[in-house]
């Protein structure tokens, strides 16, 4: 028998054999990268991998996942949508504005963000927050995983347009993208004052914690707009 | 004061309230469209934190929030997939032919290997390997088969070769037959990408010649990023690979990228190298960026860089000579 607990809003954690992240399935039936498919007490889940998402691993690291069934995220690198497929399933009452950039990608995307009603895909680049600003509402949350040198500064960008002010910024920074030279914890502080000091508004940095042992050179943020 | 929405336009007075609004007709392809031309007017838009649903509701474009999303959602997958199927621009095509030229080189290299050796059982004097072999195993299976006023006739008779049994002989000969296959399709490949090339980026082909040119192309990205390259970075792109194998074995350290393969600079003797490929890359640079931004041939490029190369090796006609006096650089030496 499998066991099931809740560890977040929408976001469950099975005991089957092993334990394992699952979100409920928005889309039952359907497989989005290979993740599987459990039952347990009518419901279907996806499991969900961390090795294979920051959101993942950011749940298992304890951070406080500001999701909702109806919340509006805007998601900043959704790449094929391995992670905003899970979001999609937390938030299934919301809305994900899906920004990609490369169009490989986003090819890649469509399938999925076809099949799930939640889904707002959206090809720009999201250093110019600009170009979609008719098309995006205020959200509660901006998740963002680009691995960009300029990430704080497009979290910045994005959160002065479509950040409500109670909302919160949910960021995954990579060391490697930014300098070769210096050491990933050097880096990591360099951005952090960067988020709450180089851009207006600043930052209220809530959690700021490595990603380890799911993602190396990663670090996880948590924020929220300054008052 | 005017905002521009995916839905329509906007007239809002002071304080925030909606005065007149101009809604775009419901047609998802229609609204996918203005949403494309909006994406790089910096006009009239929404101001910070406003809220598109709301709005859309209150001048009436729809009844509910629910069809808001719901066209929303429509109208978003819809501009993306007219943006994709606008992505696959000429230079990628050449780029997806460069890439599977790659691809098919790789694989005949080694099914041509495979042929070889298998072959190489019942004829090994053939002499023949590559295309010639699977041509010749097409043409006449078992060595028995060579015609009389084939020079290879002798051979053939007097081969220690074992004999090829008719079961065996369709195996290789169908092998062969697909090998052939792929040296065909190299070629009608190599046609494509020099035909398209001299479409796309005539100043570039002239001057690197097509194929490196449209490897220069498929190793940047795109003609854009080629063209965005200064040409220092042209001069060792392609070296990434040998620069990772330097980084990781001590193996010597990259001095050219893929236009090392440029008869100006193979051709040039060793010493003058490094100068001929700084000259090259620049013009290199500069082709790419006038095909990039008016894709007119400019013909004196050409003769530009020729004299620029014989300016060079005339003023370099000798090896240099290693400084013996104090104070000098201790030369390295650059040949490995
Ligand atoms: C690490 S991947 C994201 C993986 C994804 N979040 C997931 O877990 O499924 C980073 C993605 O961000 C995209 N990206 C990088 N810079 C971007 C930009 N300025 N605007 C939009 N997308 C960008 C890249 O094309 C890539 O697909």
């Amino acid at each position: 028998m499998a066991e099931i607990r809740l560890l977040s809003e929408g976001i469950f954690e099975i005991t089957k054999d092993k334990r394992q992240l699952a979100t409920p399935n928005l889309d039952p039936g359907k497989v989005v990268y290979g993740e599987k498919l459990v039952s347990v007490e009518g419901t279907e889940y996806r499991t969900w991998d961390p090795r294979r998402s920051k959101l993942g691993a950011m749940v298992l690291k304890k951070f406080n996942i500001p999701l909702r069934k109806d919340s509006k995220v805007l998601y900043l690198g959704a790449a094929s949508g391995t992670t905003v497929s899970h979001v999609s399933d937390i938030v299934f009452e919301g809305a994900v504005y899906s920004v990609e950039f490369a169009p490989r990608s986003m090819r890649d995307f469509v399938g999925l963000a076809s099949r799930r009603k939640n889904i707002f895909p959206i090809l720009a680049d999201a250093g110019k927050p600009d170009s979609y600003a008719h098309i995006v509402e205020p959200v509660d949350l901006i998740f963002q995983d680009v691995a960009q040198p300029n990430q704080a500064e497009i979290a910045a960008r994005n959160a002065i347009r479509f950040l409500k002010r109670d909302g919160y910024l949910l960021l995954s920074i990579k060391a490697r993208s930014i300098d070769t030279a210096a050491s990933p914890k050097e880096i990591f502080t360099e951005e952090v004052k960067k988020l709450e000091k180089a851009f207006e508004p600043g930052f209220e940095i809530l959690t700021a914690r490595d990603l380890v042992p799911y993602h190396e050179d990663h670090l996880g943020v948590l924020a929220k707009l300054k008052e | 004061m005017k905002i521009s929405t995916w839905f329509g336009v906007l007239e809002m007075g002071s304080k925030g309230e909606i005065l007149a609004s101009e809604l775009f007709p419901k047609d998802v392809r229609e609204l996918a469209l203005h949403s494309l031309s909006l994406r790089d007017s910096r006009q009239n838009l929404p101001p910070e934190g406003f809220d598109l649903k709301a709005a859309a509701v209150e001048c009436r474009f729809v009844d509910s929030l629910s069809e808001y999303y719901s066209l929303l959602h429509e109208v978003t997958l819809d501009t993306v997939k007219i943006q994709i199927s606008g992505s696959l621009t000429p230079d990628q095509r050449i780029i997806q032919a460069v890439e599977a030229l790659d691809d098919i080189n790789e694989t005949t290299n080694s099914l041509s290997e495979r042929l070889f050796e298998w072959y190489g059982g019942y004829f090994p004097e053939s002499g023949l390997n590559g295309e010639a072999l699977a041509l010749f195993i097409v043409k006449y299976g078992s060595r028995e088969n060579v015609a009389t006023d084939d020079p290879l006739c002798l051979k053939a008779r007097d081969s220690m070769g074992a004999k090829l049994e008719a079961a065996d002989e369709m195996l290789l000969k169908g092998f062969a037959e697909s090998v052939c296959s792929l040296y065909e399709r190299r070629k009608q490949i190599e046609a494509y990408i020099e035909s398209n090339m001299e479409v796309l980026a005539p100043n570039l082909t002239t001057i690197a010649g097509p194929m490196l040119g449209a490897r220069l192309i498929s190793i940047a990205g795109s003609l854009e990023k080629l063209a965005a390259f200064p040409s220092s970075t042209i001069q060792v792109i392609g070296a990434s690979k040998a620069l990772f194998k330097h980084l990781r074995s001590r193996a010597p350290s990259p001095k050219h990228g893929v236009i090392f393969s440029h008869p100006l600079i193979n051709t040039s003797p060793w010493w003058v190298r490094g100068k001929v490929a700084r000259a090259l890359a620049a013009k290199l640079s500069l082709a790419a960026r006038i095909d990039f931004y008016s894709a007119k041939k400019d013909i004196s490029l050409e003769g530009a860089l020729e004299e620029k190369i014989r300016k060079i090796r005339a003023a370099n006609p000798r090896p240099p000579q290693k400084r013996q006096e104090g104070g000098a650089k201790p030369q390295k030496k650059r040949r490995k």
